[in-house]
């Protein structure tokens, strides 16, 4: 290794030998394009400073710091102290396989976590995470993007019930959830890949709204659109029946929760679509994906 | 995946003002490749698997050069 520089930005429960942890990674190595095996060193290594403000921009979205946010995300009084977030910041790897967290993508500007790797990673430096950030200063590149967690089944968790379907909310998973963001992203783009990376591909997905998705945990299809969206635990919730102020475009077959604020689309839909007065960092998840999340994490945190 | 800018949808407008519907359909399919697990063991043959990830990328690259051959990331 070369000069691994680990800071601790919040504690975290420091009780539990593994703690629900948040980590948030300096890309040492861009493959370009991506699944070509071809490296290049990411500038980010370059720029202590643009790491270091990107991920303060991190650390402060996820717990509500934002200008004019109202997602509490992780504020909660009984969530926020026991979340540890650290990040990792280390120059002058080689450019290789193991060292290369993020690709290019060869169809659109995507960053793309290569999300197999990234455990390795951390743990050749002591680390581990539930849910890790990879942050590159591409220069043709911006749009940040996140893989669900892959859960380990194996294990233990706290069941719920999604519309009758007996799932879990594991306490370990095979893989983090793995995001891929710019160090120039701003607004809800680190809390709107937060969503979808701490979901999971098989105790409910967190989906994009803003296209005509499969369905998922926030997400349904169907014509006409239901009362009732989803039972949740037990907990009856109903859709949205005109996504805010969006609308459903003809030929959409998905549908959505109900939302918290129904003045501003979802943050799991098109947050940059937030209609002046409103701002993009007000908006807000619909009923269903906040109470997921909040159980979810709250699950990681009671291991 | 972080949604597109609205300038960069406006941009591809102004370019091809009936290119909305091959928008959705590239934003659609680039949403997609992220719900379905790259790692997790196989549940139907390698070989469908592999055909509707092929077919999916192929498309996305013809759209790619339709949608972007005037217009620059933003």
């Amino acid at each position: 290794m070369a000069n691994p520089v680990i800071s601790i930005l919040r504690a975290g429960d420091t009780t539990k030998s593994d703690p629900f942890t948040i980590c948030i990674a300096a890309n040492p190595a861009l493959e370009a394009p991506w699944q070509t095996g071809q490296f290049v060193i990411d500038p980010i290594v370059s720029d202590p400073a643009a790491f270091d403000a990107c991920a303060d921009y991190i650390n402060q979205s996820l717990f509500g710091g934002l200008p004019n946010q109202l997602e509490p995300v992780l504020s909660d009084p009984a969530i926020a102290p026991l979340v540890r977030v650290t990040s990792l910041f280390e120059s002058g790897l080689p450019l290789a396989d193991p060292n290369s967290l993020v690709a290019q993508d060869p169809s659109s500007n995507l960053l793309i976590a290569r999300r197999a790797v990234f455990r390795a990673f951390l743990a050749a430096r002591s680390l581990n995470a539930d849910v890790v950030y990879a942050v590159s200063k591409s220069g043709t590149h911006t749009r940040a993007s996140a893989w669900f967690t892959s859960d380990d089944d194996a294990q233990a968790g706290v069941p719920f019930t999604l519309d009758g379907q007996a799932l879990t909310h594991r306490y370990q998973c095979l893989i983090p959830g793995t995001i891929a963001i710019h160090s120039a992203s701003t607004s809800l783009t680190a809390v709107h890949e937060f969503h979808h990376a701490i979901s999971s591909y098989s105790n409910g997905s967190i989906v994009d709204l803003y296209v005509d998705s499969n369905s998922a945990l926030n997400c349904k299809r169907g014509r006409p659109i239901p009362f009732n969206f989803a039972t949740y635990n037990g907990t009856a919730m109903a859709s949205d029946m005109t996504r805010d102020h969006l609308g459903y475009p003809p030929g959409w077959q998905s549908c959505h929760c109900e939302l918290i604020d129904p003045n501003v689309p979802a943050i799991m839909d098109n947050y940059w679509m937030a209609a002046p007065p409103s701002d993009p960092n007000a908006c807000e998840n619909d009923r269903i994906t906040r109470q997921f999340v909040a159980d979810r994490v709250r699950a990681k945190l009671s291991r | 995946m972080e949604p597109m800018r609205q300038e960069t949808k406006t941009a591809i407008l102004n370019a091809n003002p009936q290119a909305e519907p091959e928008i959705d359909e590239y934003e659609r399919l680039l949403a997609e490749r992220f719900t379905i697990d790259p790692d997790a063991p196989a549940t139907q043959p390698l070989e469908a698997t592999a055909r509707v990830h092929q077919s999916r990328e192929q498309r996305l690259q013809e759209l790619h050069r339709k949608l972007f051959a005037v217009v620059h990331h933003r």
